[in-house]
């Protein structure tokens, strides 16, 4: 290995070298350090003298592969450039023209040299099998740059690089392949020897010929002549010189002004109901599109509300008005600017609204929902739903003490007071009668009306719904005194009532209207007396063909029991007239002239056979009749000795009924038996009321004068197991069971209606029927063995 | 005529109700039971409340509409009853 210093006249810079390991695709070449040498290269000429000239001479070096170079400028700062290129060692050079051509333009090509030479080293790198083709490819490259390089330096600098890397790389080549062959000793490599196409890099042509070239001549004539030419044309004529000058003309300021652009934001928000609705309106649109001028679409109200704003009586030109308003259908933040096209039409809204019936149902609901916030307890105790308390409600102590100090402290049974039906339309006025609604179990009639025939005056009949216990849902009112109400099981719209003077009404329920649907004033039959107890009754088994289907059945206090048909008006058939067993006394056999009927007052059909039904009359005798033969009475059953208010069958026992009378008596009876099985008494009060519990099979409940008294059989025959006062001076006048709760209705005669709740009331988990079978036969054989016929409080 | 009247003065004597509000499309209320400054407050805020859940119930299924809303909150319980040309605004406090 040859060092050669390269002297320099004038050190501009500093080079300083380091090693560096190159690894190369071909192979691992180790850099050896000690190849490395000081090159200074000398700066001479106007050429070098600038930083980029030391900046080239930089890249020179340190694109050579071997050596790191770190160059110090005269400050000594690191000035070590990037190098631009670095080339693939296994691409071979491009074509080279002239190396060094002219000084001026000489810096292009002054890098292209480094980068020569860098490949040439390279090159000479890639592989022990080109070195012979590169080897003398730098042979000439070094033997053309000393031809043509000018500068000494460069010529210095180029050729101990070449020199020494191909010097250099000739060792290597030495080392590494003895180490190969030691590896791969018993190996065979093929290796495979591939020339690939010819890379262009870089081509710039040359602007000067070289002597020696062929068209050197040629390039030498043509320069010639066009020396020759640029001579001539001093004074030929052939070349003359002219000018030309253009106007500059007198810039003018024109303006024009338009009007301003007013610019509008506006934002559409696209959802999936502002589509549906525009795709259902989209046959619809009519002259409502007039308002909607920021709306989203021609929104136009649906035909169903106008339809309905048509009805209520209204101007015609405020239709147009609610049209357009009612286009706020989709846009939410458009309120604000919404336009009323006729802003005179104000007034006559609030009326519309107001006399909208979409408003009044509005109403109507949140009435009730308002309601249903405040009862929300006494509602949730009635439909046995566990009671919630609001968390967020600040208890009043005292009211939460004394409820719950009342449940906890009696577990004997007692009636819980639920809430009061009552509002200023019924007070003072006696309840005589209540009923369910056979299909909406919410739904209440109560019949106001005196019982006596004194103090008559026009009755009332109020369909209360429990979600509304302040205001009844519908009010009907009636000439007379209301006595007997009944609710229709086929069509449970209808109502039927009976009224003190005899006549019988049905009413519809789903109107307000105040008429009933028929009356039976103009029927020649109707009944001359009050009618006490009405009856919707279904016949449907195995009767002829008309008398199938549902009928009315009233009895009066003419004394007959008739069955209504509403055909064509009412129409009456008499099922039954209530003779009177006076008439027998005479011992003269029943004179049809001379008709003496007792006064009817309440009737049951039996719940399993309905051609059989029970008559109460005003003696005390009760009948037991057949549907189909109106002569005579089955079977008679004496024992009260006043009239009988109510008799009504057992729910549970096919064979048991309870009556009732104002002779302070309530008795049990059975149906084969001419005598009752028990008789109830509790102090001398009459009794106007009695019902059977529809969940239970011994507990019925009694209303007195005074008082509410719920007897259980199980517990005791001869008490009532509860018993509730009722304030002094009111009377408890009619009883009635809820059919799906424990609850229990109570009406009096100053117009309320009270729910209870029957709290700790055994219950059984069966309808204990056995135990009142059990206790009517302990009864029997108790009275068998004593030889009594019946008891007496 | 008379029966509205008269159902809103029956809502309005129920226990704890504090106000009714009745309010047209535009969002003006046309009759209350409170004072000025609280209608318009309520009227204003309910109105985008409305638009909204409306739009919450119509954006799952554009053939369902909203039909009631109520809010209940700490001190009192707003009821919303919607409609195309007004709604109807009811606040009570059940538990005083």
């Amino acid at each position: 290995m040859s060092n050669t210093t390269v002297k320099q006249k004038r050190t501009a810079l500093k080079v300083v070298k380091s090693s560096k390991t190159l690894n190369v695709s071909s192979g691992v070449f180790r850099v050896n350090q000690s190849i490395t040498k000081t090159i200074n290269p000398s700066i001479s000429g106007k050429s070098f003298s600038s930083a980029s000239d030391s900046k080239v001479l930089d890249k020179s070096l340190a694109q050579t592969p071997k050596h790191t170079v770190q160059v110090f400028d005269e400050h000594g700062q690191d000035v070590t450039p990037h190098p631009l290129y670095n080339p693939d060692p296994g691409v071979l050079q491009p074509k080279q023209g002239k190396i060094f051509p002219a000084h001026d333009t000489s810096w292009t090509t002054m890098t292209d040299f480094p980068s020569v030479a860098f490949q040439t080293t390279n090159a000479s790198f890639t592989g022990p099998f080109t070195k012979s083709f590169f080897g003398s490819v730098s042979a000439s490259r070094t033997s053309q740059t000393t031809e043509s390089v000018t500068d000494e330096t460069k010529e210095l600098l180029v050729k101990p690089d070449l020199s020494s890397s191909l010097s250099d790389v000739q060792a290597r080549r030495e080392e590494v392949k003895e180490q190969v062959r030691e590896d791969i000793m018993d190996r065979v490599v093929d290796s495979y020897l591939t020339e690939t196409e010819t890379i262009w890099l870089l081509d710039i042509p040359a602007v000067s010929v070289s002597e020696d070239s062929g068209d050197a001549e040629a390039v030498k004539e043509r320069n010639n002549a066009y020396t020759e030419l640029c001579k001539n044309r001093h004074g030929n004529d052939k070349y003359v010189e002219r000018s030309m000058q253009t106007f500059n003309d007198a810039p003018k300021t024109k303006e024009v002004q338009s009007d301003s652009i007013t610019m509008v934001d506006k934002a559409v928000m696209s959802t999936t109901w502002d589509m549906y609705d525009s795709f259902c309106n989209k046959g619809d649109v009519s002259e409502n599109t007039v308002v909607s001028a920021e709306g989203n679409k021609a929104t136009v109200p649906d035909s169903s509300s106008m339809s309905h704003l048509l009805n209520p009586s209204g101007p015609d030109q405020s239709m147009s008005v609610f049209s357009t308003t009612s286009t706020v259908s989709g846009s939410s933040a458009r309120l604000e600017k919404m336009t009323c096209v006729l802003p005179v039409e104000e007034e006559p809204d609030l009326e519309l609204i107001l006399q909208s019936d979409k408003f009044k149902q509005d109403l109507a609901v949140m009435e009730r929902v308002v309601l249903a916030n405040i009862f929300q307890p006494k509602l949730a105790a009635y439909r046995q739903l566990p009671v919630i308390e609001d968390p967020d409600c600040v208890q009043t102590q005292i009211e939460e003490e004394s409820w719950t100090e009342q449940s906890k402290n009696s577990l004997s049974p007692f009636l819980e007071h639920l809430w009061v039906f009552k509002c200023e339309l019924t007070k003072g006025r006696n309840v005589s009668s209540m009923t369910w609604n056979k299909k909406n179990p919410d739904l209440l009639a109560v019949g106001y009306g005196q019982l006596d025939f004194k103090d008559q005056k026009p009755g009332l009949v109020c369909c209360w719904s429990l979600k509304n216990p302040t205001w009844p849902d519908r009010i009907f009112h009636c000439e007379s005194g209301v006595t007997a109400l009944d609710f229709s099981a086929c069509n449970a719209n209808q109502l039927s009532v009976g009224l003190y003077d005899g006549t019988i009404a049905i009413y519809n329920v789903q109107t307000t209207e105040q008429t009933p649907i028929i009356d039976s004033s103009d029927c020649t039959n109707m009944h001359a007396c009050p009618v006490w107890q009405l009856r919707w009754v279904d016949h449907d088994t195995g009767l002829a063909g008309e008398d199938k289907g549902e009928m009315l059945i009233s009895v009066s206090g003419d004394g007959r029991i008739s069955k209504w048909i509403h055909y064509k008006g009412l129409e009456c058939v008499d099922l039954m007239k209530l003779k009177s067993p006076n008439m027998i006394v005479n011992n003269q056999r029943w004179n049809p002239k001379i008709l003496s009927l007792a006064p009817g007052l309440c009737f049951d059909f039996h719940p399993n056979d309905s051609k059989i039904y029970l008559a109460g009359t005003e003696e005390g005798h009760i009948h037991k009749c057949s549907y189909s033969y109106n002569e005579q009475f089955l079977e008679t059953y004496k024992a009260h000795t006043g009239p009988v208010y109510k008799v009504t069958w057992s729910p549970f026992c096919p064979d048991v009924f309870l009556s009732c009378s104002s002779d302070w008596t309530i008795y049990l009876w059975r149906q084969e038996l001419s005598k009752p099985v028990l008789g109830f008494t509790s102090g001398q009060k009459v009794v106007f009321d009695i019902m059977w519990s529809p969940h239970c099979a011994t507990v019925f409940g009694a209303v007195r004068e005074g008082k509410v008294e719920i007897w259980d059989l199980r517990v005791s025959s001869l008490d009532p197991t509860i018993v509730s006062a009722s304030s002094p001076g009111v009377n408890p006048t009619a009883l009635l069971f809820t059919p799906e709760t424990d609850c229990v209705l109570v009406g009096d005669s100053e117009g309320q209606v009270t729910v209870y709740k029957l709290k700790n009331l055994p219950a059984g988990d069966s309808t204990q029927v056995e135990v009142l079978e059990d206790v009517i036969q302990t009864t029997l054989s108790s009275q068998h063995t004593l030889g009594k016929t019946d008891r007496d409080a | 005529m008379a029966e509205v009247e008269e159902t809103i003065k029956r809502i309005q004597s129920q226990k704890g109700v504090q106000g009714i509000i009745i309010v047209n499309a535009e969002g003006i209320p046309i009759k209350s039971t409170l004072d000025n400054s609280s209608t318009v407050q309520y009227a204003g805020n309910v109105h985008q409340l409305l638009m909204k859940a409306r739009g919450v119930v119509r954006d799952i299924d554009p053939q369902n509409d909203l039909t009631f809303l109520r809010v209940r909150s700490k001190k009192n319980e707003i009821m919303i009853a919607p409609d195309k040309d007004y709604f109807l605004i009811v606040i009570q406090n059940p538990t005083e």
